[in-house]
């Protein structure tokens, strides 16, 4: 038989406009799980990406205040021979005001005073791996370094990787139980509009119409909601992204929350195929239950 | 063209509709099924469409044996029987020619064939002038033409009336009465359930008339009731 999709476009159209109100609740509540899901997607996605750059940054860094070239130079030596360490680089009084002056480059009253001299030069010692910093910063004391002049990622790593765990799986759990929720909802809202038309599909299978003819306009009808109200939420949630990586970069400067953490374009796609295929499913299966019992 | 040969239909546990019922009606009859309400005119014309599985006996529509139809081929089967109802059952958000339309789309015609058909088979019923009128803004008697115009677009073998004229004052009744007779005399075999009396009457078809879901008489060119 011929597939009339002009035919079926129309019916659709037609049924969304006479159910105004049912299409309106459909497209609400699409748009609201689907922004929930999406919001959760942003949020693990920043999160990943700033325990990433944390990990990636397995080094330890020794502060050399007063102290000459060759004492560095001796130390920068010794290190390269310990089997921790990947690599040590140093860091000079001027790179280092340089690269603070980097940081900080929209707020320059925070710099603009500081001397050379203020920052001290450094030693970066990028180690195999991040397990390995006490080891080192063990062997860097025994070397007359103290505790105070180290700074070395270990803890924090420890800290952010007990609480992020929790904090991700969490949001998983999350976004699966809004995942469920939203199915319920959409699905609920569909049956509830083709219970209030199902003396029109009796008629319709009276004059002879194929199931598949009676469902087609109802998954249609699924679709452009599922559509529209996923792609509002879609546009939202890249909108939010935006606000949230423009706010941090100038609230959180500390924090590594990079825009490129988040790929926009596939959250996007993401979020829409959700949403289209919760409307194409909820439908389906709703117009085909009842069809079943007629 | 269409035969039950001893079928019977219990609803629930013991509400027997239908009695061991034998009746055969051949291609481009036109048979008045009568009978007092209960008597189980619905439910032979829903078995005729498959609405429902009899509880015993056989039932063959223009050749086929209806319990070998599957529910997939019920749409098939449908569309070579037209029905009428006494409550129309009308699309309500459809104008009288979309709802023709809407039984020429579910066969897959083409688009121009359709708008050629329909504004012919509503000129036939007579109403040309009302196309784009919803079922809501017309009237009893012009609902229940689209309705037949509905069933009848198609052509279809056969064309079936449940009491089409039980919601209708006498002079609109003549009108569908009428109507049925024309389109049997296009050679479509035309069943019509009724207790209208006088309409049987007047007409003088062939009458099978029914009692507690039993055969009690049939006769060619009868009355409603035996005449003395
Ligand atoms: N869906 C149903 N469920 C139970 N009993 C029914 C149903 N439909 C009809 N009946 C019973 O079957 C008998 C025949 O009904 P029906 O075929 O509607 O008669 P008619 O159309 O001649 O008035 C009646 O006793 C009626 O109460
Ligand atoms: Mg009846």
């Amino acid at each position: 038989m011929r597939f009339n999709l002009g035919f079926f476009l129309g019916e659709a159209f037609k049924n969304i406009r006479l159910n105004l109100l049912m299409s309106i609740t459909a497209v609400t509540t699409t748009f609201i799980c689907i922004l929930v899901l999406g919001v959760g997607l942003l949020v693990s996605s920043h999160v990943e990406g700033v325990i990433g750059s944390v990990r990636e940054d397995v080094s330890v860094e020794v502060f050399m205040p007063g102290r000459g070239q060759e004492e560095m130079a001796a130390l920068e030596e010794k290190a390269k021979g310990w089997e921790e360490v990947a690599s040590v680089n140093r860091v000079s009084e001027d790179e280092a005001l340089a690269s603070f002056k980097d940081t900080f480059e929209e707020q320059p009253e925070i710099y603009e005073n500081l001397d050379r001299g203020v920052l001290p030069a450094s030693l970066q010692i990028q180690l195999t791996d991040p397990d390995l910093a006490n080891s080192v910063a063990g062997k860097l004391e025994a070397e007359g370094y103290d505790e105070e002049n180290l700074s070395y990622p270990q803890q924090t790593i420890e800290r952010l990787n007990s609480v992020t765990s929790y904090m991700i799986w969490g949001l998983y759990a999350a976004t699966v139980l809004f995942l469920i929720a939203s199915v319920l909802l959409i699905s609920n809202a569909i049956r509830l509009s083709i219970f209030a038309r199902r003396k029109e599909i009796e008629v319709m299978k009276l004059v002879g119409a194929s199931d598949g003819f009676v469902r087609t306009p109802f998954v249609l009808e699924g679709l452009i909601q599922g559509l529209l109200g996923a792609g509002l939420a879609a546009l939202t949630v890249v909108w939010l992204n935006f606000l949230f990586v423009d706010w941090s970069r100038q609230e959180l400067t500390f924090v590594p929350i990079a825009a490129d953490a988040v790929n926009t374009v596939s959250i996007l796609l993401i979020l829409i195929v959700v949403g289209v295929a919760i409307g194409v499913v909820g439908s389906f299966l709703s117009v085909t239950r009842f069809l079943r019992k007629i | 063209m269409i035969r039950f040969s001893n079928v019977t239909k219990v609803y629930g546990r013991d509400t027997v509709a239908l009695e061991r019922l034998n009746l055969e009606i051949d291609q481009g009859e036109f048979v008045f099924l009568v009978g007092p309400s209960g008597s189980g005119k619905s439910t032979l014309v829903r078995l005729m469409i498959k609405e429902m599985e009899p509880s015993a006996g056989a039932i063959f529509v223009n050749g086929t044996k209806l319990s070998s139809v599957s529910r997939r081929h019920i749409p098939q089967l449908r569309r070579g029987i037209g029905c009428v109802f006494q409550d129309f059952k009308l699309l309500p958000n459809k104008t009288a020619a979309e709802n023709v339309a809407y039984a020429m789309e579910v066969t897959g015609q083409r688009r121009r064939v359709i708008k050629t058909k329909v504004p012919q088979i509503l000129d036939l019923v007579g109403l040309s002038g009302k196309m784009d009128k919803f079922p809501e803004m017309l009237s009893g008697g012009e609902q229940q033409r689209v309705s037949i115009a509905r069933a009848f677009v198609s052509q279809p073998p056969i064309l079936v009336a449940d009491e089409p004229t039980g919601n209708l004052d006498p002079n609109t009744s003549v009108g569908i009465m009428q109507l049925l007779h024309r389109i049997n005399r296009t050679g479509t075999t035309v069943v019509v359930a009724t207790h209208d009396r006088e309409m049987v009457d007047v007409m003088r078809k062939r009458v099978v008339a029914l009692d507690e879901g039993r055969i009690v008489r049939d006769k060619v060119k009868g009355a409603y009731a035996d005449e003395v």
